[in-house]
Parts: C-alpha cells; structure tokens; sequence
C-alpha cells in the first residue's frame, strides 16, 4: 500500500475528526486530533483500517501543553502516528485501553513521567518510579528541578 | 591459636554472593566469566552461593537505584560478619553515567560499606579475581 492510498483511507475513514495530516517521509504519517476524540479515532482505525498495534505512547512537554503521540504499527502500510495536545491546566485525557488494552503501560508511564491523568485507567498504580517516590513529582516535566543529595565520601574527603 | 585457625579457614573459603544493583548486565557477564573453569577460582576457596546467609563477600556491580537501596541493605544485613563489600565496575564505584540521576543514588559506597573498588567497564574477570585476592591478603 502506497502513502497515497494510506492517506485517501485514514480520510475516508476517519473524515472531520482530522485537523491535520502530514506525510513527512515515506511510510509514516502524522495526524492530529482533539484530545476528547482519541479514543473513537482509535476505535475508528481499529475497526475500519485494522491498526490494532500501539508500540509505543510518547510524550513531550511543549510548555503551556503536554504533546502526546500514539504510534501505531501496521503491517500494510507503515507507522501512522496520532497527536493530541493537552493544555497543562487540565491535564486529563481519556485512557485508550478499552481500544487498546496493550497501552496500558504506556499510559502509566505518562502518568508517572509528566503527571497526567489518565481516565478509565483499570490500574493506575505507578508504574516505574520507585516505592518511596514523593507524590507530585514528575521527572520529564521542564519545569522540574532535581536537588542531587549530599554523595557520602567513605573515609572524608583528602 | 584459634585466630590464627579463624583466619586461616576465612582466606581458603571466601564465599561469594553475585549482586546486581541496577548493572547493565556486562560487570555481571565478567563476574559469571571469572567463575568459570578457565579461571578455576575454586583453587582460592571461591564458590558461589545463592543465598547471602551462606556468603562471606558481597560482589556487586551495577549503580544503586532508588527502588533497590531498601533490598541492598536488608541483604546487606542478612550477611554474616564478617563481611566484606567488593564493588565490580564503574557503575558500582561512582555511579559512573548515571552518577546524579534522579532514580540513581549513585555508587555502592552511598548505601553501604564497601571493602575493594574493581575498576573497569566492564571490569575484566582477571581484574575482578585480582580485587578479591587483594581483599583477602588484608585478613
């Protein structure tokens, strides 16, 4: 299947709900969607074009917003990749896992690493910070600071 | 008379226990390499044991991470005295590229008390075994 072809079905499929498709090299396609619909446009790419692979969820602090990409795999085609942006003020989007129950890990990962909350989450416990990790916390924010601990110089130092 | 026995028997059967605190699993390929018959440690009394209520010395490698310092510790513990610490790699001595990281808290020495330094990334089996004979001409 050609870019073409990708492209002229993702539309048919999906119509309105795009506000904006690019194709900037050759088997990958971007798109960009209102957060509120990620889930019926997944549905939508599921039931209609058969992606049902998520390899990966990856986040970006953009400052005033969180960019958040669902890569999707297919083997017919390629990567099409769907964008949503969350404004920071309200950090909520809905979780994917009644699509896509594998993105359940990458949905916890968000919540840990940008502090996100994801709706529906079956389990959103954290997930790869550690036990003692203090609430409120989230590493790949810009806006956090990290104070290194005092390091111990077994026998002082010379 | 009897210290002299004590540490006699403590040189000839030093017993080690493999520790991975967050190593990339190279310093713990050098550590299962050194292990092997073509270094034949077993003519210096090394075995390895499973469990850290049976060892003597303490190898690990790798930088502590924030989720395992709680479990070092506790293992830490659970070692009979005497114990010694031999920490294997750059990781285990310094943190080395994941010194200041938020989920790492650096080098072993940060945690717990530490005997011998094994430089090395990885460290070469030879110089693991070397670490540990030199540890052992302290007794």
């Amino acid at each position: 299947m050609t870019d073409l072809e990708r492209l002229d079905s993702l539309k048919v499929a999906l119509g309105g709900d795009i506000l904006e498709i690019t194709n900037p090299a050759r088997r990958r396609i971007f798109l960009t969607v209102d957060r509120a619909k990620i889930a019926s446009v997944l549905t939508a790419l599921r039931d209609r074009l058969g992606i049902t692979y998520v390899s990966t969820i990856s986040g970006l602090d953009a400052g005033d917003a969180f960019e958040i990409l669902y890569h999707l795999a297919e083997a017919a085609h390629g990567n099409v990749n769907v964008r949503i942006k969350i404004p920071k003020a309200d950090p909520h989007v809905a979780s994917v896992t009644p699509v896509l129950p594998g993105a359940i890990f990458y949905e916890r990962e968000l919540q840990d690493m940008f502090g996100l909350v994801i709706d529906g989450l079956p389990d959103p416990r954290p997930l790869i910070t550690s036990d003692d990790w203090p609430a409120g916390n989230y590493p790949l924010r810009k806006d956090w600071k990290f104070e290194r601990p005092a390091e111990i110089i077994p026998g002082g130092k010379k | 008379m009897l210290n002299r026995l004590v540490r006699w028997a403590r040189k000839k059967s030093p017993w080690i226990l493999h520790l991975n605190s967050g190593a990339c699993n190279a310093c713990d390929i050098e550590v299962v390499a050194a292990l092997t018959p073509r270094f034949d440690v077993e003519r210096l009394g090394v075995l390895l044991k499973a469990t850290p209520r049976h060892a003597d010395v303490i190898v690990a490698t790798g930088p502590v991470t924030r989720q395992i310092k709680d479990r070092i510790i506790r293992i830490y513990e659970q070692t009979p005295d005497p114990k010694f610490v031999v920490a294997v790699g750059a990781c285990a001595m310094s943190g080395c590229v994941y010194r200041g990281a938020y989920n790492s808290l650096g080098g072993l020495d940060q945690v717990i008390p530490v005997t011998a330094y094994v430089p090395g990334c990885p460290a070469r089996p030879d110089a693991i075994l070397d670490g540990i004979v030199k540890l052992l001409g302290t007794l």
